[in-house]
């Protein structure tokens, strides 16, 4: 089943319950009329030079990642998403079709306190994983918002506190955007919606990696 | 949110004048002020008091700014670290460490920044809890691990990075240096060596037990009693992450089990040069 498949099942299931209904209408509804998209860096755009802890250990930096162009940019939100848990492992089991297209995936979270090697090992995510502490790398790119407050009161009374895992009391996420960079790290191809249950499709991701590579995106 | 809006309002806080902050950003004010705009939109409410000859903070204002700082630096220190990589120039990492804290817990996160910045120079200071916050302020100090319980100025950040718990440290000819754990019990007829510097587990066993011991009382840090400990003054109730030197050995306290929280700090607001936001960007991302 595509991951677009998976992710709308579980949300037509979870959108029975109303409180959480209202919670996610909340969400969408913010982003969308407060024009949050126009600020997320978009095709063209040089993507922002970073260095990052990996989960795994180390530092990371974007420079060295794109000697290994295509490079693909996961925001995601963390584990305790179930709509993150669906993508990782979507993106683990496309990790070899991804790797053969020639693209590079890097995924990065706000989670820290090794919750993102905790990520990595649950979900045999092969690929590396950043920790975005206190959100730097998102809010360059433009994908950082403040939760909203029903959304927030839900994480709280399920005993998903995010300011204990972001080791940041501010409550801010990042929207699952994707991005893939030539190796001038240039954006060349964006997913971003404002809805957290929207992903990209691996296979688009592929696609969009192979097109790269030989030089036939248009 | 952007990343511009962000910098203006981190700006508009300190100077609270929109004509200065536009002026130091480059731009016009009528520029600055729509940026601000779509952040108190974004955020949810006004972040400022607009009155005739005061601008100042409203609740939400002040209550979001610790935060927009903190994520503006961090993109700042992201984009810097890298081009740090890049440029390779010579940088400094002086960490403080509380009272019988081991640097052994960040050796390997000090390793992993000396990788990309090789021309880093670390330097270490233990000493007291109240000491190391004075050299934090002072600038003399980036950034420290110390314990939980002390009570720090709110000008510091602090992080929780790990539980230490107490070990009781031996030499390997002690008849008890074969048991896989010890208790208060266990200890009876020894003599504890208690340091002043030494993060107080010794006291907490002697406190907390209420049992009578030999004590032998010392003004030194951890190594130093370790020292005496090879010499066979006696044994000494440590945190367990000390590293173990030649002749020792250390058994889990399991009887009370003395624990403690401890925390990294640096002081808020605080530019950081490329190896102490890497160092601490580690030490936050990783369970140490």
């Amino acid at each position: 089943m595509s991951l677009r498949d998976q992710l709308s099942q579980r949300i037509e299931q979870a959108l029975q319950n109303e409180a959480y209904k209202a919670a996610y209408d909340q969400v969408i509804t913010t982003l969308r009329d407060n024009g949050f998209l126009p600020n997320i860096i978009s095709v063209g755009d040089r993507f922002p030079d970073f260095m990052l802890p990996d989960a795994s250990g180390g530092l990371v930096d974007l420079t060295s990642l794109l000697a290994r162009a295509p490079v693909i940019i996961q925001f995601f939100r963390g584990d305790w998403c179930p709509y993150c848990r669906m993508m990782l492992d979507s993106l683990a089991e496309a990790l070899p079709d991804i790797k053969a297209a020639g693209g590079t995936l890097v995924a990065l979270t706000p989670d820290t306190h090794g919750l993102a090697l905790d990520a990595k090992i649950a979900h045999h995510a092969d690929f590396v994983v950043l920790s975005d502490v206190d959100y730097g790398v998102g809010l360059a790119a433009g994908v950082i918002f403040r939760l909203p407050p029903l959304y927030r009161n839900r994480l709280v009374l399920s005993g998903t506190d995010l300011a204990v895992r972001h080791g940041n009391a501010a409550w801010f996420l990042p929207v699952p955007a994707t991005f893939v960079l030539d190796g001038e790290g240039i954006v060349r191809w964006r997913f971003a919606d404002p809805d957290f249950t929207k992903r990209a499709e691996p296979a688009d991701v592929i696609e969009v990696v192979r097109a790269l590579k030989t030089g036939s995106l248009g | 949110m952007e990343l511009t809006q962000v910098r203006y309002f981190v700006t508009l806080s300190r100077t609270l004048n929109f004509t200065r902050a536009a002026e130091m950003h480059h731009v016009s004010q009528p520029a600055l002020t729509r940026a601000v705009q779509r952040l108190e939109e974004e955020l949810g409410g006004p972040l400022l008091y607009r009155e005739r000859t005061l601008t100042r903070l409203t609740e939400l204002g002040r209550s979001m700014l610790p935060h927009l700082q903190a994520m503006l630096d961090a993109a700042d220190n992201a984009i810097n670290l890298a081009a740090a990589r890049r440029t390779q120039p010579r940088c400094s990492l002086k960490i403080g460490l509380g009272p019988g804290i081991s640097a052994s817990v960040i050796a390997a996160l000090i390793r992993d920044v000396a990788a990309a910045l090789p021309k880093l120079t670390v330097s270490f200071e233990e000493n007291d809890a109240l000491r190391i916050t004075e050299l934090m302020l002072a600038d003399d100090l980036d950034c420290a691990l110390l314990p939980g319980d002390w009570a720090m100025p709110e000008r510091l950040n602090r992080w929780p990075l790990y539980q230490d718990r107490a070990a009781v440290f031996l030499p390997d000819r002690h008849e008890l240096s074969q048991m896989q754990s010890l208790g208060a019990s266990d200890l009876g007829g020894e003599t504890i060596l208690i340091g002043d510097r030494c993060g107080g587990f010794g006291v907490r066993l002697i406190e907390t037990t209420g049992q009578e011991f030999r004590q032998f009382r010392c003004g030194g840090t951890a190594a130093h009693v370790l020292e005496l400990v090879g010499a066979g003054l006696g044994v000494a109730i440590l945190s367990e992450r000390i590293t173990l030197p030649e002749a020792l050995t250390k058994c889990a306290l399991n009887q009370p089990l003395l624990e403690r929280p401890v925390h990294l700090a640096s002081v808020a607001g605080r530019p950081q040069g490329p190896a102490v936001s890497g160092f601490i960007k580690l030490c936050r991302a990783q369970r140490v």
